[in-house]
């Protein structure tokens, strides 16, 4: 008996489904065998990670507040790839929507009401989408490639947060750290289950999956994104301008990341520290993968890196587990992830061996 | 060729699968020597595969094929060779900077000197009389000229047998009846020919005998010069024909779409840029544009359609509006609608059902988004009534267009278009690599949507099909368009020598921009 590999007549919806399970399910069995010729406890570390969030009910709330950018960044970049539209450098857009939403929060520091977070929300959104307009600019009219251009961005962000938060946006009170001023309570986000950390930034992030997701099956701009991405030529055909699409799949999945950059900022850290930068936009473009592009998938996809982070970080604690161990563990899950999606598309047939010797 | 030449190919119970789809299935024929050999069938039929296992690039599943009598197995393309098997390739493999003897070398197995290959390529083109300079670099040559590369090629290994796939296609009439003397001289040397082809006349005027096969299974082999070509589409289909009906007095109305000195520029550097086209189209009217491929069919397509826009909005005008600097939207909400040459990827998204892709063309005119919301049912419903009335074989608006079969995807394209029911359509190859009954289906509506007062342009490599439909004729060639001709009255050979008689034949011809024919001295 022989096998060959060949393609499917049509892609396999149960395998659609069940690629990513058997990418985790490989990772855990990988991760354990990793983890033990390290010389730890390879199961328990695994059990750490993977279950320890879910079963613990205290560690809930750092799931949901990990989970939350994570989610708005990747339902953006998912709307983004699907328009084949490389966008790698959330991270930076995240940067750069937090730097704006913080802008509006220093000028009206001394002010007061309700109206002061909405604007900074609004602020974060429109700086994340004027960083993603500089690639948007030099793709459609010099033919530059985004993904070149977002990535050294996010290098550029870094350092104009650095010059912020150790030049003028120096808080006078921090005796000489390089930060903000602590953010007023009508800065900051608030708490949406009393007693713990969630806060609004969660709420936020599902209704964020649930829009784009009716934005992007329903509508004519969903379709559009859609047709461009597995068409071009027929995108032309039907109407669509690739130029136009290349700028609002940039714009949106700008407004995103800096939207998360700006609920980062007014949530869990309260101000902008140099520390800010997280990785959360490169950590998204794994979601919006795991998610299959889909801004419902990409709900559950961040709740899964959530998990690995947060499980990470009691492997870290309980285990000793160094920090790269777990980073590399979460390389594993995009890397087996994006292998098991071989099999939607291919399959191994069994075969009848060659018998017949005919002279030549 | 005597009916008593022995026997040089034969296939005994040749079957082969593929996943989904028994390409050939229990195929057995024989080709004598000197016999030149038909295989028919439409797209999809197994002609392709078939030859592909006399040439070793496929291996067959079961069955055996014995040359000149021995039981051989051919393993690839270099052991069919070694045994006097050639084949030109329907699509040349040709470098294009290179010159014609450059690109021979490089397709020999044998090693020889320069000198002595260009003295035995010179041997056989003038024993064939095939015009070549061996010398010119083949960016320079036509599609006729590339396709005699192909066959010196194949004959400097004197074949036994030359199989060749689909030779025609890309020839003017003048250079088909070229082809033709030359096969002709190769079979009267005892050397057998294996043509496929899906033009009946052709192999009617041309070919020996025919094998006609059809879904994989062989339907009959017969004798073409007895039959007409009707008779073996109809076995090539496995039903009867029904004729294009047309009215005889029928009568064009005013002028609905309106060409003056259109001019584009080529996309790339390959591309044929149009150079002031004018022309009229009037209502109830069909107008063929004819010519051979690449000579700008593409770049007139988008550029009525809007995909491309041309220099002034003069210079189309649709019912007296002048659409020139619109894109496909507005042009289809004005009443214009197209259909590309290219099925998959142009005209419809493979990875989209039937219903998006109804949404794509038809949403602004049918009325399928309501306040940027697409109203799915609509869309479903209008491509239910697509799939009936153009008999789609699909399992409903859900299907996938790329799990559609070619002519099936075609027939449902052609109905979006044409029960958008537009003042003007523009199609480009309408009926390309589609059975003949889809073909036919496809002409009628054509022709029904002229009588019910839209004007129709149809772009076509197939003179039969433009002859047949079309009221009016135009011939492209390198972006510039003839004078009308009137379908009754014009001969093949004329339009022929507006398709580009230019190359490899005695005299040069060119269109001149207004449609005058130039033949320098």
């Amino acid at each position: 008996m022989q096998f060959r590999l060949e393609k499917r007549a049509e892609p396999s919806r149960l395998m659609l489904y069940l690629a990513p399970i058997l990418a985790l399910a490989i990772t855990a069995v990988l991760g354990a065998l990793l983890f033990s010729v390290m010389g730890y406890d390879g199961i328990g570390a695994v059990r750490e990670i993977f279950l320890t969030p879910l079963t613990n009910p205290y560690k809930w709330q750092d799931l949901a507040v990990k989970a939350s950018p994570l989610v708005i960044i990747a339902v953006g970049l998912s709307v983004a790839y699907r328009a084949n539209v490389w966008n790698i450098g959330a991270e930076g857009q995240y940067i750069v929507g937090a730097i704006a939403g913080t802008g509006v929060a220093l000028l009206t520091y001394n002010l007061s009401g309700p109206w002061i977070l909405p604007l900074m929300l609004v602020a974060g959104m429109a700086g994340g989408a004027a960083y993603a307009a500089i690639p948007a600019f030099l793709r459609t009219r010099f033919r530059v490639n985004e993904i070149l251009t977002t990535l050294m961005l996010t290098y550029a962000s870094v350092n104009l947060l650095n010059y912020l938060v150790f030049g003028p946006w120096k808080s006078p009170t921090a005796m000489g750290q390089p930060q903000t001023v602590l953010f007023s309570l009508d800065q900051s986000l608030p708490y949406v289950v009393p007693g713990t950390i969630i806060h609004l930034g969660t709420p936020i992030a599902i209704a964020v999956a649930l829009i784009v997701w009716l934005v992007m099956s329903r509508s004519v701009f969903g379709f559009q994104i859609r047709t461009v991405g597995l068409a071009p030529h027929a995108a032309r055909y039907g109407g669509f301008s690739a130029d136009r699409t290349v700028w609002m799949a940039l714009l949106l999945s700008g407004a995103l990341a800096g939207l998360a950059g700006i609920l980062e900022a007014a949530g869990p850290f309260g101000r902008l520290v140099p520390q800010f930068p997280t990785n959360y936009g490169f950590t998204a473009i794994i979601v919006a993968f795991l998610g299959r592009l889909h801004p419902i998938g990409c709900l559950f996809a961040g709740i899964i890196l959530a998990i690995t982070f947060v499980g990470g970080e009691v492997a870290q604690t309980t285990m000793r587990l160094p920090f790269a161990a777990v980073g590399v563990f979460q390389a594993m899950v995009l890397f087996l992830l994006l292998a098991a999606d071989f099999f939607v598309r291919h399959r191994f047939r069994a075969v009848e061996p060659k018998t017949s010797a005919r002279p030549a | 060729m005597s009916i008593d030449a022995p026997v040089r190919l034969a296939l005994k119970g040749i079957t082969k699968r593929f996943p989904g789809v028994l390409a050939n299935d229990d195929v057995s024929f024989s080709v004598r020597a000197g016999e030149i050999h038909a295989l028919l069938g439409e797209n999809g039929a197994g002609k392709s595969t078939l030859v592909k296992m006399i040439y070793g690039i496929m291996q067959p599943d079961a069955g055996t094929i014995a040359w000149n009598g021995e039981i051989v197995t051919i393993a690839n393309p270099k052991a069919a060779r070694r045994l006097g098997i050639g084949m030109v390739f329907q699509h040349f493999s040709l470098f294009d900077a290179m010159t014609v003897l450059e690109n021979i070398a490089l397709g020999l197995d044998a090693k020889l000197t320069q000198r002595e290959l260009e003295a035995k390529v010179r041997a056989v083109m003038s024993q064939y009389g095939l015009v070549l300079d061996p010398h010119r670099v083949v960016a320079t040559l036509s599609v006729g000229e590339r396709q005699r590369i192909e066959i010196v090629r194949a004959l400097l290994l004197d074949p036994q047998l030359l199989i060749m796939d689909e030779p025609t296609s890309v020839l003017t009439p003048q250079e088909v009846e070229a082809l033709f003397a030359v096969l002709r001289r190769l079979s009267a040397e005892g050397r057998s020919i294996l043509y496929i082809s899906h033009k009946l006349h052709e192999i009617r005027a041309l070919c020996h005998t025919a094998t006609i096969l059809r879904g994989g299974k062989l339907v009959a082999t017969l004798d073409p010069r007895v039959e007409t070509p009707r008779s073996m589409a109809e076995k090539m289909i496995g039903a009867s024909l029904k004729d294009i009906s047309k009215d005889p007095n029928r009568r064009f109305g005013k002028e609905r779409l309106l060409v003056s000195g259109l001019t584009t520029l080529a996309e790339d550097e390959f591309g044929v840029a149009i150079d002031s086209a004018s022309f009229a189209v009037r209502a109830g009217e069909i107008l063929g544009i004819a010519g051979v491929a690449g000579n700008g069919q593409n770049a007139l397509l988008d550029a009525l359609s809007g995909e491309i826009l041309g220099t002034h909005g003069d210079a189309v005008r649709l019912d007296g509006t002048p659409i020139g600097l619109m894109g496909t939207t507005a042009r289809r909400r004005l009443g214009l609608c197209a259909v590309p040459e290219e099925r998959n990827g142009h005209a419809a998204v493979g990875d989209f059902s039937l219903s998006d892709n109804s949404v794509l063309t038809a949403r602004d005119r049918l009325k399928m988004v309501l306040a940027g919301l697409i109203n799915s049912g609509a869309a479903k419903t209008y491509t239910g009534k697509v799939i009936a009335q153009f008999a789609v074989k699909a399992l409903g608006p859900h299907s996938t267009a790329g799990s559609l079969s070619g002519g099936n995807l075609q027939k449902y394209i052609m109905g979006r278009e044409i029960l958008q029911n537009p003042s003007v359509l523009v199609v480009s190859q309408p009926t390309w690599g589609v059975d003949a009954g889809a073909a036919a289906a496809i002409h009628q509506a054509l022709v029904d949507l002229a009588a019910a007062g839209s004007a129709i342009v149809v772009i076509s490599q197939d003179l039969d099909e433009l002859l047949a439909l079309s009221d009016t004729l135009l011939v492209i060639n390198g972006g510039r368009l003839s004078k009308p001709l009137d379908v009754g009255a014009v001969s093949i050979e004329e339009i022929g020598l507006l398709m580009g008689g230019v190359h490899g034949t005695e005299d040069e011809v060119h269109i001149a921009p207004g449609g005058q024919i130039a033949v320098p001295a």
